[in-house]
Order: C-alpha cells, then structure tokens, then sequence
C-alpha cells in the first residue's frame, strides 16, 4: 500500500513533467488522427478498415517511445539515480513509471476515439473491450520501453534498438495486412506480437467480431505477455540498478 | 542487547569492502567505522575510490567482498529500510529542473512517504533555512550552482535521515558558496544527524570533520583526528625567519643539525624543525656567532596538505597496508 502511493507519486510528476505536455498531447492526438484523416479523404467506408490498427499502431510506437525517453533522460540527468536512492521496491520503481506512460497512451487514444466517433461515425460495438484493449496494450508498451531503456544509454540507441522491432511488427501484425489475409507462415510470427493482440481487442471493441476463434484469445494472449514483459522488465531494471 | 547499545554508537561499519571494475581495483579490503553524530570526512585525491564506496553504502552498487552495516543493517539484504533511513547527495546537484524548487522537495517526500501536511512544513522549513524561500516558486533549473547544492542537501534532508551522504558537496563551488555550505553542514550535525562527507579538499576536511579516514587508490592510508593525523605525518614544525642581511640555507644547515630542508624564500629562510627547542638555541648560537640579527620568526603547524602530501608520495612506495 505504502509502495503503491509512492508508484502513484512517480505517475503523477511524470504527467506533470512530460505526459501532461501540449506538445505530447498534441502528438499523441495528431499523428493518428491525421493518418486516418487521409485514408477517410480517400476512402470514405476503407478508413473502417485501418482505424483500429492505426490506433494500436499509435499506442505502440507512442508508448514504448515515451517510457524509453523518459527514463533514458532521466538516467542521462542522474535524476532517475534519485529514485533508485530512495526506499523504493524496484517493482514500485518500474510500476510509477508504467502507469504514467500507460496512461498517456490510454487517453490520447480514448480522446481519439471519441473524436473520431463523433466527427466520421466511428462505431463502437464494445467500448469496454476497446477499453481493456487500450489498457493491457499501453501496458505492455510501456514495459517494452522501459526495458529497451536501461538497456542503453541515449535515447536514439533506444529507439534504434525498438525500431528492429517495431517496424517489422507493423506489417506482422494486422495493422495493414488483415491478419485473416496474412500468408499461412507468417500466423505464427504474428501470434507471439503482443501489436496483434492489442490490435485485435480494438478492432473487436469497435467492430463486435474477431478474426481469431473466440475474442477471448487475444485476451489471454496479451495477459500472457504482459506478465511476460512484467518478468523481463523486473529483470532488467535488477541488472541495470547492480551495475 | 549489549550488542545493541554498542550499535546504536556507530552509524556505519565497513569491514574489508573491495570492489573492482574489471582488472580495476577501485577499494582493496577497506575498513572504518563511522561514530554517531559526527562529521566524518572521506578524503581522497580523485579516482581514490570515494564515490565507488558511496554507492556501495546507499545501495546504487554491488560489492565484490567485504560486510557492509548502516546503522545494524545491510544495505544488500534491506534495501527498502536503510534507504528510508539516510539521505544521499550525489555528486552532481540532480533535482528535477523543470520542476520548482517546493516542489521538488515535496516531491521526494512523497518517495520517502511523508504525509501531505509533514511535507508542506518540512518543505518550508528547510526553503527557510537553507536561504531559498524566495526561490521557492523557480524552477530547480534556473538556480545557481550554489543553490542547487543546497536545495539538493534539502531534498536529502525532506524525511529527516539517520545519516548523510554528502559526495563532494563543495567541488565546484565559488568560495562564499562553499563557506556558507560548510556552515550548513554543522548546523545539521548540530541537529543530531551524522554526515559521512567525501571530499578531496584539506581545508575542507580540516575545518568540518571530527574524524577522517584518507583514501588513496582503493586502500585506507591514514585515519584518525585530523591533530593526531598531523602530528603523526607532519610531526616537523615549519618556520620562517627573517635575518638582518643575507644568509645561505647552507650555512645555517652547516651549524644546525636540527634544521631541515631549508629554502630561501622572499629573502627569509624557510625550514623544517624537527625538534623546536634545539633549532632555535642552535639559530640563536649562529646569529650571535655572525653577528647577525634575526628580524623576525614564524611558526607554522602543520598543515593536514603537508601530512597529505607527504601521504601521496607515501603511497607509491609503501604496501598500502591499512594502519590500525
Ligand atoms: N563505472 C565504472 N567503470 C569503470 N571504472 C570506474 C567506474 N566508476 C569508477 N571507476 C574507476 O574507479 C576508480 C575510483 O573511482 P571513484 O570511486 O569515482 O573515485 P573518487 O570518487 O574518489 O574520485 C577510478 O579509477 C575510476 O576511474
Ligand atoms: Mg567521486
């Protein structure tokens, strides 16, 4: 209890030092709301199609950035040395700096919904799967940013090191390629891509059907990586706090 | 519970740490014990090995062999407890600069889970007393090198700790600054909490610390007062004196067994005396012989620089064995 008030501590001024920014805000907003944007210019029905992947695509490369520039720039500054100097848990360490991104991505892309729901007809079958989708995406996300963080030392070798990652996912996961329409050998690599899961739990939220068995598989899928990365993560700060 | 009252009476216990950086040998089996309430000086030319031993103290890093007790506890075993317990300035000034000077404060005691009302009166008080309430409302960035130190040596006070860390706390500061720090520094001994100071400056160590402990690549060289300290390595007294006309330190040397080093400096002669009593009677002997008259007569203790440097040039010769 005592640890978690301190995590929520953590949140709170990352939001007011960085998330609650206007310019990360209006990045947040833009970036997708233009994409779909052009797509809806050129395709009034087709924008349907990769709305729900642009958002997840949004929530991953947003949230993984934005933990990996946080604390990049916080060990760069030796402040993050504070947080490691006072009597916090390491899982109170990591869960703080988590939530806050989780919670940008989160919102931007609940506002983006909204908006889009109002300004194009967006639907809406199940905001709550939609909802768990945002929430266990940006929390995976957020993990996989942090670990990309103290795995490096600037910010630009943390984005190198995601991009390897991210771009190929884009294409592996159903974002423009209809995981339904994907070659039978790629399945399986989009399978283990925590973007397809994330992405899926949207597309279900807005549309009310899955190209997967039972909606519940992507859930059980991404609750499986995100204990995964919950591990990986705990490891990694471990190793980088006994350097 | 004897085991208790004595533990109570040391504030840290460090038994034969050793840590390396690859083939590096940053501390090679170092011992001391910190008492209660006192300054006690880390001294050390750079690269001695003081922020390596910092870090190992406050948890930022492993070490390789040897016990380590902050106030009856491991830090390695009880992270969480310990840190609760101490403070930790760095050696850069790393509040949040973008966050202004009360808030920072506030903010780390949310970290050291104080209530909202004990971090608004702890927040004040200590703006006031480290001179800063009128830069309460600026942002940590915009303050000058010797305020960020000190809103720093704030924050690490925010949960009122055990002990403090101070890494370096003068080392780059202008003189007034690091004058008014040094007084800073006493008022919080003064106020029942004990200060482990690293520093490589003399003066420094001379003027805040009751103990010290000198670190000179990874090994304990010299511990104890700073008096017995000089008295131990500087045992020789320096004097200057100046003579009615000009004499040549080989001379006097010639006439006076019990001067050494002598030196012509800005026309008065400068030595070491090993014993003051028979210098002086075998000067007096010579000037009266020549006829010469000595104009005037300086004596100089020594300094912990003279027992420092004779310290470092020490070192490379001798084994580096710690000295009890
Ligand atoms: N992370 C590190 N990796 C490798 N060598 C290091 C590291 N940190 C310190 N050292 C080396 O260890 C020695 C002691 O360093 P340090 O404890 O910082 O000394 P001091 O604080 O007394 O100036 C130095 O020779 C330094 O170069
Ligand atoms: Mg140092």
């Amino acid at each position: 209890m005592i640890q978690l008030a301190r995590a929520l501590a953590i949140s709170r001024k990352d939001v007011e030092s960085y998330y609650g920014k206007p310019p990360l805000v209006t990045w947040g907003l833009l970036f997708p709301a233009v994409l779909i944007l052009a797509v809806y210019i050129k395709d009034r029905a087709g924008y349907l199609d990769v709305a729900p992947g642009i958002i997840a695509m949004t929530l991953l490369f947003g949230n993984t950035s934005m933990a990996a520039i946080v604390i990049t720039f916080e060990k760069r500054s030796g402040t993050f040395e504070r947080l490691l100097l006072s009597p916090l848990g390491m899982g109170t360490i990591i869960l703080g700096k988590a939530l806050s991104a989780a919670a940008y991505g989160i919102a931007t892309s609940i506002v983006l919904a909204v908006g889009l729901k109002a300004c194009m007809g967006l639907p809406m079958a199940r905001p709550d799967v939609f909802i768990a989708g945002l929430l266990i995406g940006s929390c995976v996300f957020s993990l996989l940013g942090l670990i990309a963080s103290v795995m490096v030392k600037e910010v630009f070798e943390a984005m190198t090191l995601m991009n390897f990652f991210r771009f190929p996912l884009l294409f592996l996961s159903g974002v423009f390629v209809p995981f339904a329409q994907m070659p039978g050998w790629l399945k399986p690599v989009a399978w283990l891509s925590p973007l397809t899961h994330a992405g899926e739990m949207i597309r279900f939220g807005i549309f009310g059907e899955t190209a997967f068995a039972s909606p519940w598989v992507p859930v059980a899928a991404s609750l499986i990586m995100f204990a995964a990365v919950c591990v990986l993560s705990g490891l990694s700060f471990q190793r980088y706090a006994r350097r | 519970m004897r085991q208790n009252e004595s533990e109570t009476q040391v504030a840290v216990r460090v038994a034969g740490l050793s840590k390396a950086y690859g083939d590096l040998r940053a501390l090679d089996g170092v011992s001391f014990e910190v008492p209660m309430r006192r300054v006690f000086a880390y001294l050390g030319p750079n690269g001695a090995g003081k922020t390596t031993t910092i870090n190992i103290l406050c948890g930022l890093l492993e070490r390789d062999g040897g016990e380590v007790s902050i106030l009856g506890r491991d830090v390695a075993a009880d992270p969480v407890l310990v840190k609760s317990r101490i403070g930790v300035v760095t050696e850069n000034s790393n509040l949040y600069p973008e966050l202004h000077c009360r808030r920072n404060l506030e903010y780390t005691g949310e970290l050291y889970g104080l209530s909202a009302d004990r971090r608004r009166s702890r927040a004040e008080s200590l703006l006031n007393d480290f001179g800063l309430m009128d830069k309460a409302g600026a942002p940590f960035g915009t303050l000058s090198r010797g305020m960020k130190r000190r809103l720093t040596i704030a924050a690490a006070l925010m949960h009122e700790p055990e002990i403090l860390f101070l890494d370096e706390p003068t080392t780059g500061l202008d003189v007034p600054s690091a004058r008014s720090l040094r007084d800073l520094i006493r008022r919080i001994v003064g106020g029942g909490a004990t200060v482990f100071l690293t520093t490589h400056n003399l003066f420094e160590a001379e003027e805040l610390a009751d103990e010290i402990v000198v670190l000179i690549g990874g090994r304990i060289v010299e511990r104890g007062k700073v008096s017995d300290i000089k008295r131990r390595i500087g045992g020789a007294r320096c004097l200057t004196v100046s003579f009615s006309q000009s004499v040549s330190g080989g001379d006097v040397l010639g006439v006076c067994p019990a001067i050494r080093n002598a030196e012509l400096q800005d026309g008065a002669l400068k030595f070491e005396a090993s014993d003051l009593h028979d210098a002086i009677a075998q000067l007096v002997a010579f000037c009266n012989k020549e006829n010469i008259r000595m104009n005037d007569i300086g004596i100089r203790e020594p300094s912990l620089e003279d027992a420092f440097v004779s310290l470092l040039a020490g070192a490379g010769k001798s084994d580096g064995k710690d000295r009890p």
